[in-house]
């Protein structure tokens, strides 16, 4: 191949150079008089340029022949520019979303050297985190690791936020920020003497964007006292902008580790967290030492963790490591990685789509250039020749439309990540992979668009192959976007049912009244007896069935699951089933019946008495009465007393085995009442002051918590009906361009039929036959593929029936009175050509 | 033999005298010069500006082949030797030489 040698020249272009110059020296010294000898320098390069100049020369004249013919035709350049533009930009923002979570680095230093620590639990599916005594024994022991970090999410207070709001803080171990090498906008990271267990220091760090928007980018920041859950911490540092911490929720404070007793003394889990070997979950990670690789660390920490449970009598699991990215490791990722299959499917799709379109319209002006290309094959160019000249072009269009999809792809993540609210920990800016991605789309879709027509245009017997070309190309178009906008139509279905359907229980006129009290000041005691009195004075109002008292209300995204079995099964047995805390008054205010049994009474204790719904009397009562029945709930002897209707309270997908327990009053309560209950609030509030003026007491729609769960598949939809929508435009386009063209050509044809006597109606079929066939064949070819893939759509439907007949109909209708309107302009053309006009062309 | 009088050829004719004589085995940049002068009864003077620039096509076309040696003196030098594309690329500019030179003797004796 002479390309390959031409690059094998330009790779080792110095070593032929100093061949050459020797070969020439060689020469002149041969010579009869080498003091006659020529310029040898000119004569070098004249011999040199011919490995390169050439060929490069020829390259820019075919650009600059493209770019002459593009501009020639401004509508053709510039439908084709935007249709790859558009499909390459959607593509890339799917791919620098993807790219964010999925490859893309911590934002710190060195970051491939830095690797997640996780637990592989025996028993368990999913990758865990480390008691913080564990994470200390492997800072203590590991010689692979240069350093270990610890840490653990919650969400703190700000004295001056709005009452009620909370922040995504951080505990981390005290070496987090140096270990990491995060760098710091002012101030520093954590000092060792910061984070002594036994001595807590009041001392956070705030993160750029709080700085900035709390406290006017004060440079005084340092050294202020700021009230944090009521108490006052110290702020040393300020991390650099655009640092939002390693989870993927994000973050906006770090505390020292030891600072939780500070801030929640009286919770006993807080001396769990801190002290027990048996703890889970704080999220490890560590910076491998130098000369070490992950490998090497992970033997070692198999080795220590085995050790370190050995010590405390505990079952060890398997320590993972893996690179320091968002999803490695994340429990959701079982959940992503489909769905991001899915979309790259679907986007896949619609840049064919674009391809086949853009190769339409190459196939249409191929066909008009018959005439230049066969002038050019006369006077000596090479087949190979004219195709090169051919992709060029379609290399220029690709150039183009990877610039405008970059640019999409700088605007577009970010813009939808904004319908998600608080969105996740990502940075959505491309870098060199997103480029690069960019390029290579450009690239595959170029020689995917230019290529076919190219080769079919330099046939010499072009005039059917070309035909079938396009019937293809037609086909295919209409069979992509039947694909997409039967998806689309599915997923936007799914989420309207989402909204409208009955969960079971009253959602639309139920509002939440939360209770906020100061945590450092309650514990377990002082929230029971809080509650104590709160609930008496609420027994006094009036309306007070009307009111459910619950530590979680319906729709909340976090879910308490414990263990239960029947007595009958031995021990070892364990059902992880989730449970809500509950008052009688919960099932009254939601209006969720009672179908067996009684519902909870005030007297009832809350250690013994439960309601089971229905799903979970059927799974582990599946013919008994369970009402009477002992259950053991995590080792102790409960009775079911009721068994209530299934309602979809902690999900929205499907019912799950749910148990309820008298609440107990040690969370803070929240309160469920109706819209009727007017002045709720204020009573409450009322009431919650005259026991503890610190209580913030406010109210929120239980609307709010259906929107929240269905945010994410709203956008999904969203995003499949954009897909839906683009795809329909593009083709439409595809298809008016080939009925216009059709017409076009055959309009000589067309003029002598119309002389001959033709009816209008009867040359619109004729034009427009062999078109509608291809269009229906692409119709019912992706009605088969439609029906074959929207299995895979099953799970974001929330029970639409991936065959929901109105969705085909729909889609079928809408492309008809597409095709429809694609046709019209060309089929009106079509009959109104003048015979005479028409004959007088030739 | 500066690079100023090197006389006119017909274009692409030296890359053919060059394969023809490389046909007959492998030679160095300055053997083919002195080739073709002898041969041509010092007519072909061909300079190193047009010699190694014909060369390096020969190579880039994969028509030629180049290897170090050592010269009879007793040198390193180059050597050029014909690849079979080489020998094919001959005869085609062989065949249509001879066509153009028939063309032109017929326009010259008309």
């Amino acid at each position: 191949m002479k390309l390959l040698r031409r690059i094998d020249y330009w790779l080792n272009r110095r070593k032929r150079d100093a061949e050459l110059a020797e070969e020439i020296e060689f020469h002149r010294l041969a010579s009869a008089a080498p003091a006659e000898f020529g310029n040898v320098t000119i004569a070098r390069e004249d011999a040199r340029a011919v490995w390169i100049w050439p060929w490069l020369e020829s390259v820019v004249q075919d650009l600059r022949y493209a770019l002459r013919n593009l501009r020639r035709q401004p509508g053709f350049a510039l439908v084709a520019l935007l249709t790859l533009g558009i499909a390459i930009g959607l593509n890339t923002s799917l791919f620098t979303v993807f790219n964010a979570i999925a490859f893309r680095m911590w934002p710190v230093k060195d970051p491939a050297r830095v690797v997640k620590i996780l637990e592989q639990a025996p028993r368990f599916k999913v990758l865990n985190g480390f008691s913080l005594a564990e994470s200390r024994y492997f800072a203590e022991h590991a010689r692979t690791l240069s350093a270990v970090i610890a840490a653990s999410g919650g969400r703190v207070h700000l004295g001056f936020e709005g009452p009620g709001k909370t922040t995504n803080g951080v505990f981390v171990s005290a070496n987090y920020f140096q270990a990491l090498g995060v760098a710091m906008q002012s101030g520093r990271g954590f000092r060792d003497d910061e984070d002594i267990l036994d001595a807590p220091e009041n001392v956070i760090v705030l993160s750029y964007a709080i700085w900035r928007d709390h406290f006017g980018s004060d440079p005084a920041i340092l050294g202020r006292r700021i009230p944090v859950d009521d108490l006052p911490f110290i702020v040393v540092g300020v991390t650099q902008e655009g640092f939002r911490g390693t989870s993927p929720g994000g973050e906006d404070l770090w505390m020292p580790l030891a600072a939780m007793q500070v801030l929640t003394p009286n919770d006993p889990s807080t001396r769990e967290f801190l002290w027990s070997p048996n703890d889970c979950c704080s999220n490890v990670a560590g910076r491998l030492a130098p000369g070490f690789t992950r490998a090497q660390a992970q033997a070692e920490l198999n080795v220590l963790s085995r050790q370190f449970h050995r010590e405390f009598k505990s079952e060890a699991g398997d320590v993972v490591l893996t690179e320091a990215t968002l999803l490695a490791g994340f429990d959701k990722r079982r959940e992503i990685l489909p769905a991001f299959l899915l979309m790259f499917a679907a986007f896949t799709m619609v840049l064919l789509l674009a391809c086949a379109n853009v190769s339409n319209l190459l196939l249409a002006r191929a066909a008009a250039r018959q005439r230049e290309i066969e002038v050019r094959r006369a006077i000596g160019a090479g087949r190979a020749r004219i195709i090169r000249q051919l992709l060029t072009e379609g290399f220029v269009i690709a150039a183009g439309a990877s610039m405008l999809g970059t640019a999409l792809a700088w605007k577009l993540p970010a813009l939808v990540f904004a319908q998600l609210g608080e969105g996740p920990n990502v940075r959505l800016t491309p870098d060199l992979t997103v480029m690069a991605y960019a390029t290579a789309l450009a690239a595959i879709s170029c020689i995917a668009f230019a290529l076919a027509p190219a080769l079919y245009g330099t046939r010499s017997k072009v005039t059917r192959a070309r035909l079938s070309l396009r019937s293809f190309l037609l086909a295919a178009q209409v069979a992509i976007s039947v694909v997409l906008l039967i998806g689309a139509g599915l997923m936007v279905a799914g989420v309207r049912l989402a909204k409208d359907r009955d969960p079971g229980y009253r959602i639309h006129d139920v509002s939440v009244i939360s209770l906020d009290l100061p945590a450092s000041a309650y514990d377990a005691t002082r929230m029971r007896d809080f509650y104590a009195q709160l609930s008496l004075q609420i027994e006094k109002l009036p309306a007070t069935r009307q009111m459910g008292v619950t530590a979680r209300e319906p729709l909340v995204n976090s879910h308490w699951s414990t263990v239960i079995r029947r007595p009958i099964e031995p021990a070892a047995i364990v059902h992880v089933t989730e449970f809500q805390e509950i008052t009688g008054g919960y099932f009254d205010v939601l209006e969720i019946p009672v179908l067996a049994g009684r519902n909870f009474r005030a007297s009832d204790d809350p250690r013994h008495a439960i309601i089971v719904n229905e799903t979970l009397a059927r799974r582990y009562f599946e013919n008994e009465n369970p009402i009477g029945k002992p259950l053991i709930v995590n080792d102790q002897t409960r009775e079911i007393i009721g068994v209530v209707r299934d309602a979809l309270l902690t999900g929205l997908e499907r019912p799950v085995p749910l148990f309820f327990q008298p609440f107990g009053g040690q969370q803070p309560p929240k309160l469920l009442v109706r819209a009727g209950f007017a002045g709720a609030n204020d009573i409450v509030s009322e009431i919650a002051r005259q026991i503890d003026p610190r209580i913030y007491v406010h109210s929120t729609p239980l609307s709010d918590n259906l929107d929240r769960q269905l945010a994410g598949s709203r956008v999904m939809a969203g995003v499949a009906g954009a897909l839906g929508g683009f795809a329909l435009l593009l083709a439409v386009i595809g298809m008016s361009g080939v009925f216009a063209y059709v017409v076009q050509q055959r309009t000589k044809e067309i003029g002598i039929r119309m002389a001959l006597g033709a009816e209008p109606r009867q040359v619109i079929a004729l034009v427009l036959a062999g078109t509608a066939r291809a269009a229906i064949i692409g119709l019912a070819i992706g009605y088969v593929a439609a029906l074959g893939a929207a299995k895979l759509l099953a799970e974001y439907l929330y029970g639409v029936s991936p065959y929901d007949p109105r969705a085909y109909f729909e889609v079928a209708a809408i492309l008809a009175i597409s095709a429809l309107a694609a046709a019209y302009l060309p089929a009106r053309r079509a009959t109104r050509v003048d015979p005479l006009n028409a004959l007088r062309v030739e | 033999m500066g690079s100023g009088k090197s006389n006119d050829l017909l274009p692409g004719t030296l890359d053919l005298l060059i394969l023809k004589t490389l046909a007959r085995g492998r030679m160095h940049g300055y053997g083919i010069a002195q080739h073709l002068k002898i041969v041509s009864g010092d007519v072909l003077q061909v300079g190193e500006s047009s010699l190694y620039p014909a060369l390096q096509r020969l190579l880039l076309n994969g028509w030629a082949k180049a290897e170090w040696g050592t010269s009879e003196n007793n040198r390193r030098a180059r050597f050029y030797t014909i690849t079979a594309a080489g020998r094919k690329q001959l005869e085609v500019e062989r065949r249509e030489l001879d066509r153009m030179i028939l063309a032109i003797h017929q326009v010259l004796e008309s």
